[in-house]
């Protein structure tokens, strides 16, 4: 068993694609992170031009201001609890950027990375992953390779089983490398500080409404690493997927296509149908798990993070019976 | 053999990353699903209530109220004081009673949310002992538009003027449902972006001023005090470092000038 995935493995990277995501990885993070230092730095200026401040040493005033205010809003008896946490948390957010003389308004290493992957979580991680699994079985399929593979003494679960495993180790080497290299690039572009300052997390959701009573602040670096596992369980799920898609159709193209297409559809499709309650239980929809970590996401009624992973692991665990099942039963005449 | 070491990195990479990933998703589910402390509501705001019913209607006191957002509740003095520190103080010219003072102000709150504070009845025994009450509203209505381009901008402004005026006319019945006598002094708006905004938003904020202005008017008894001239050139001096609520100097001047506009009313009080 062991041999085998490590003959997957070594495969993969033979072929080159493996090579080709994180050549891909590296262009689009420094886009992204010249792009990000672009911005602040207008940000910085506008900032500047509207309120008379430059928001490189005036910050500190700005904070402190804003901190003597809120804290003045959380001694109001007029206030509702629930907003009390919420203003807490920034409160100790604020308090914190004081202490160690950070502005708010830079960017960090620590931030960027998790933002990157924040925002790839839904569309490009996933393409990412689909180059890697779309053509696993479908590519041994068109090359003939597959009878090679077959005629060996080894049960066809097996084979299939090294190949998944073997998927499921590469987009753990993906997800490290995008860690990494967003590291270091913005790292280059913005200092590598920025893993201890607190973030606000423990949003929920309560009868369509978000509820802010439970927020709490985490270090930057638990937020990062809750966020990239939840990017591992996308990875996973949508490459249970398309893995799935690769068995049961022949050309490694028509593989990609369609699994392409769906998720691109999935990102509007709650648009079109939100009527429609079906849709939730489509993984599209589900796969902007960290959304629920930031509280950022839409409300929609009946959605939460338990229900989103239930609905991901449903469609992974389906995905993977429907492959081996038919791996196993099906005729291989190449 | 490179490929073998390359096979055991990618080996040990997987087995460490798998580990910390599956306690991050552990933490997760947690940080999303856990339950927080159950806060107790009801209470501060029936000791208030109970508080005012103890100091209830004093013939020899003036009680005033303030009621709206962060301007009314005071944001952005240095001094922390406001109009609660600053009316009283000028209102003591013209009047030898003792002042009382409750101050109901929100940061951020906007007129559907005020309309929602008085629906909920419970300043309604502060409002009917008040003799005077300051109503500073609107501001973060209109605030969120300012950044829209010119097209939408006036859309929405059309949108939230209609909604803001409904919602004012509320307010005011259920002020007055609740006391039809107290004198209620009503802030307009100022423009604290005076640097950077064009001719376009200058029009905006006199229509939506004129406009709340008219309303106010219908009432009677209530004043519309206009805030943007005085703030107009003096945008450095009297608006706080956060460049949008007015600081202490700004309170100060602002509190002169409505202990001016309702002199005659304070000595008959």
């Amino acid at each position: 068993m062991f041999n085998l995935i490590e003959n997957e493995v070594l495969k993969m990277i033979s072929k080159k694609r493996l090579m080709f995501v994180l050549a891909i990885l590296v262009v689009l993070i420094s886009i992204f992170a010249y792009g990000q230092n672009h911005t602040a730095e207008r940000t910085k200026a506008q900032l500047a031009q509207r309120m008379g401040i430059t928001a490189t040493d005036d910050w500190r005033r700005l904070a402190d201001q804003q901190l003597i205010d809120m804290k003045n809003r959380l001694d109001s008896p007029y206030r509702d609890e629930k907003d009390k946490s919420s203003l807490r948390v920034r409160i100790e957010q604020l308090q914190y950027n004081l202490d160690n003389n950070i502005n708010p308004l830079e960017q960090s290493a620590a931030k960027f990375t998790t933002k990157f992957m924040e925002q790839s979580i839904f569309l490009f991680l996933p393409l990412l992953i689909i180059m890697l699994a779309a053509d696993m079985v479908s590519g041994e399929s068109s090359s003939g390779t597959i009878k090679l593979l077959l005629v060996r003494n080894v049960p066809r679960w097996r084979i299939l089983l090294s190949k998944y495993l073997t998927l499921m180790i590469l987009e753990i080497i993906v997800l490290f490398f995008a860690f990494v290299l967003s590291v270091i690039i913005s790292g280059l572009f913005f200092g590598l500080g920025g893993w201890l300052a607190p973030v606000a997390t423990g949003f929920k959701l309560v009868a369509g409404k978000l509820d802010t009573s439970a927020v709490l602040n985490v270090p930057q670096w638990r937020y990062t690493l809750m966020v990239y596992s939840l990017a591992y369980f996308v990875a996973v799920v949508v490459g249970s997927i398309s893995f799935m898609i690769s068995i049961l159709v022949k050309s490694t193209a028509a593989s990609i296509g369609i699994i392409m297409s769906t998720l691109v559809a999935g990102n509007f499709i709650s648009y079109f149908l939100s009527d429609w309650k079906i849709t939730r239980y489509m993984f599209m929809v589900n796969l902007r798990l960290t959304d629920y970590l930031s509280g950022s996401f839409q409300p929609i009624e009946g959605m939460t993070m338990l229900f989103s992973i239930t609905v991901l692991l449903g469609w992974a665990v389906a995905s993977i019976l429907v492959s081996f099942v038919y791996f196993i039963k099906q005729d291989i005449l190449v | 053999m490179f490929k073998k070491s390359m096979w055991y990195s990618i080996l040990v990479i997987a087995c460490a990353g798998f580990i910390v990933l599956a306690s991050g998703f552990y933490q997760a589910i947690i940080v999303t699903t856990m339950v927080g402390p159950q806060p107790s509501r009801e209470t501060p705001m029936t000791q208030t209530t109970g508080d005012s019913t103890l100091s209830s209607k004093n013939p020899n006191s003036v009680q005033l109220l303030i009621l709206g957002d962060s301007v009314a509740k005071g944001t952005g003095d240095e001094k922390s004081k406001g109009f609660s520190g600053y009316l009283p103080d000028y209102f003591k010219n013209n009047t030898s009673k003792e002042i009382v003072l409750d101050n109901a102000g929100i940061d951020g709150l906007e007129s559907m949310g005020l309309l929602e504070q008085l629906q909920s009845k419970r300043l309604d025994k502060l409002i009917s002992d008040s003799d005077i009450i300051l109503v500073s509203i609107g501001g973060n209505d209109i605030r969120s538009i300012l950044s829209l381009n010119t097209l939408a901008k006036e859309d929405e402004f059309r949108v939230r003027l209609d909604s803001y005026q409904s919602s004012l006319r509320l307010i005011f019945k259920e002020l007055r449902n609740a006391n039809p006598n107290s004198m209620i002094i009503f802030l307009g708006l100022y423009n604290p972006y005076e640097k950077a905004t064009g001719l376009e938003d200058a029009r905006l904020l006199t229509t939506w001023n004129y406009n709340t202005q008219q309303l106010v008017e219908e009432d009677g008894k209530a004043i519309f005090i206009p805030t943007h001239d005085l703030l107009k050139f003096n945008v450095g001096k009297y608006i706080a470092q956060d460049g949008l609520h007015p600081n202490s100097a700004g309170y100060q001047a602002l509190s002169y000038r409505i202990s001016k506009s309702v002199e005659t009313i304070l000595t008959g009080l």
